[in-house]
């Protein structure tokens, strides 16, 4: 768990971060999400002591990050940035080894380390261990900066912008990549995005920043239906809004009983996902199949547009 | 297979071996520059000798240099050294701005005849290069990669040798091959001041009026030259291809 306590950075009489108070929960996923220069970035570094803070303190597990030689502190959290930031020089399990060198493991055990973790992320060790960052297209690159970010293990991965300078498509695999990864290993992560869309879909918390400010902090439904007023309003866009609400939600949740004719629906889409096929095949209602193939029941445009609606 | 580049420099570096330790053999090239029945062949000492000594003063001068170049581009590309910037750019530019002649005129009597005033000369010119070309190749490296690395948790230590000097090093490279064949020309006229070095067929070759010795002296560090600075090239390249 990290909780950051009325955490403060000034430059001279500019100030970037304003007294910032919140608190990430083991194994989640956090976004912070705000217009450039709003202080996320800024935000992001102090919990790795990139950025020393002004005032205020970070714990992370009730410890205080000033306690710990800087160093030490980083070698124990995941870094990733945009652009990735890979050593042009050295080979991908170069890379990846890099934290575990440092933390002076034996060969064999980081060898181990370096081809369980190109498996994780789809990457055949045979061919990729020994090509250098050039040689990789982007999305490659990307996943191995996540991959170098956790390769001793970190309980911690902070992320700027990580799927910044990825193509739409890429970008979307790449977040599918990280939802699964981090489910599995259980990794707390901090995020750090200008995109709406991409907080949207990976926060479990969301946190917006404005001109320094932490301007809310909740879910994603609660930023939805109760976004504070002004900048969050505008940010999540009033035009988008029911849409985002329906795509929290899973078919399998709002399964009325009784059949309907067309094309069933898996149960794990999201309720944006089954609007859009039933409006584009034109039936107010579409049977709902589970991952086994056995019929759930059957759902409705109108139990689909009831939670869209703004709450009461 | 081997590609004419390569075969014209394999061939180059064997005539220059065979050059160098029997001449004789290669009397009846120099003999149409001679007048009045004068050597075709330098036979004033022996030219295997003379180009070690000459190699030998070069790379002693050049690796001086590199030495406290890279060393000097290294502090203040550091923040702790970053106001020594200036000074010592002006400092490293005078000691290019001297002719290497007057540097041999004011180190001789100094420290004497001989090798000392070229070894002095050649370490001052050489520096500038490889001064500059450190400081270009360290502040080039890409913000992002040190930022990850800093990230990463490693000590300014640990980012200079593992991150910044690698990714520099080509760059510095090319310093150093510069200076080397600035050395390897400019050596020639250490041996005004006595110093052991091919300079002295050329000399003895003025003096006599000699064409021949000074066509000998001349072409071999001229051959010296281009297989050093294409062989520094080569390695350049090398290591510029893996980092991409």
């Amino acid at each position: 768990m990290i909780e950051i306590q009325n955490l403060s950075k000034r430059y001279d009489d500019t100030i970037v971060v304003d007294d910032v108070s919140m608190r990430m929960e083991e194994g989640s996923i956090t976004v912070i999400v705000g217009t450039s220069g709003a202080g996320k970035s800024t935000l992001l570094r102090m919990i790795n002591r990139l950025v020393e803070p002004s005032s205020g303190r970070v714990l992370i597990d009730g410890q205080d990050t000033m306690a710990v030689p800087e160093d030490e502190l980083r070698h124990r959290i995941g870094y990733v940035i945009q652009g990735n930031g890979l050593f042009p020089h050295r080979t991908v399990a170069g890379n990846i080894a890099t934290v575990p060198r440092l933390l002076g493991w034996e060969a064999k055990r980081i060898g181990q380390r370096v081809d369980e973790l190109l498996q994780l992320f789809q990457l055949d060790p045979a061919e990729f261990a020994g090509k250098y960052p050039h040689e990789l297209s982007g999305g490659q690159q990307q996943r191995v900066g996540v991959a170098r970010a956790l390769a001793a293990r970190p309980a911690l991965l902070l992320m700027d912008e990580p799927f910044g300078a990825l193509d739409p498509v890429i970008r979307s695999k790449a977040q599918d990549d990280l939802l699964a990864i981090q489910r599995r290993l259980g990794t707390t992560v901090v995020l750090v995005t200008h995109d709406m869309e991409e907080a949207f879909r990976l926060g479990d918390k969301i946190a917006v920043m404005d001109e320094a400010r932490l301007v809310q902090y909740g879910t994603a439904a609660e930023l939805l239906t109760h976004p504070a007023e002004g900048f969050v309003e505008r940010l999540v866009g009033t035009a988008e809004r029911p849409f985002r609400l329906l795509s929290l939600t899973r078919v399998r949740d709002v399964v009325e009983p009784g059949t309907a004719d067309g094309e069933p629906l898996d149960a794990s889409i999201d309720l944006r996902e089954a609007l859009a096929r039933m409006v584009w095949v034109g039936r107010d209602a579409l049977p709902v199949l589970d991952s086994s193939g056995a019929m759930l029941g059957r759902v409705s445009i109108g139990g689909i547009l009831a939670h869209g609606r703004q709450a009461p | 297979m081997i590609r004419p580049a390569v075969f014209l420099r394999i061939a180059a570096f064997a005539l220059l071996v065979t050059f160098i330790t029997a001449p004789h053999v290669f009397a009846f090239a120099f003999e149409p520059f001679t007048e009045n029945g004068a050597p075709a062949i330098y036979d004033q000492g022996s030219l295997l000798s003379l180009t070690i000594a000459h190699l030998q003063t070069v790379f002693g001068a050049v690796s001086a240099s590199t030495v406290v170049a890279v060393l000097l581009g290294i502090f203040v590309t550091r923040p702790s050294g970053l106001e020594f910037l200036p000074l010592s750019r002006s400092i490293v530019n005078i000691g290019q701005t001297f002719p290497p002649v007057a540097v041999l005129a004011v180190a001789v009597p100094l420290v004497g005849f001989g090798q000392a005033p070229t070894l002095i000369a050649l370490f001052l010119y050489g520096l500038l290069p490889i001064f500059e070309n450190t400081i270009s190749g360290l502040t080039q490296v890409p913000p992002l990669v040190l930022d990850a690395a800093k990230g990463m948790g490693m000590t300014p230590r640990q980012r200079l040798l593992n991150v910044e000097l690698p990714l520099a090093m080509p760059v510095i490279l090319a310093g150093i091959r510069l200076s080397a064949i600035i050395s390897l020309g400019t050596a020639t006229i250490g041996s005004t001041v006595a110093a052991k070095g091919l300079g002295e067929v050329i000399i003895a070759g003025l003096q006599s009026n000699n064409v021949a010795f000074i066509l000998q002296g001349g072409l071999v560090v001229a051959v010296l030259a281009i297989l050093l600075h294409d062989g520094l090239m080569a390695l350049e390249r090398t290591i510029a291809a893996r980092l991409g």
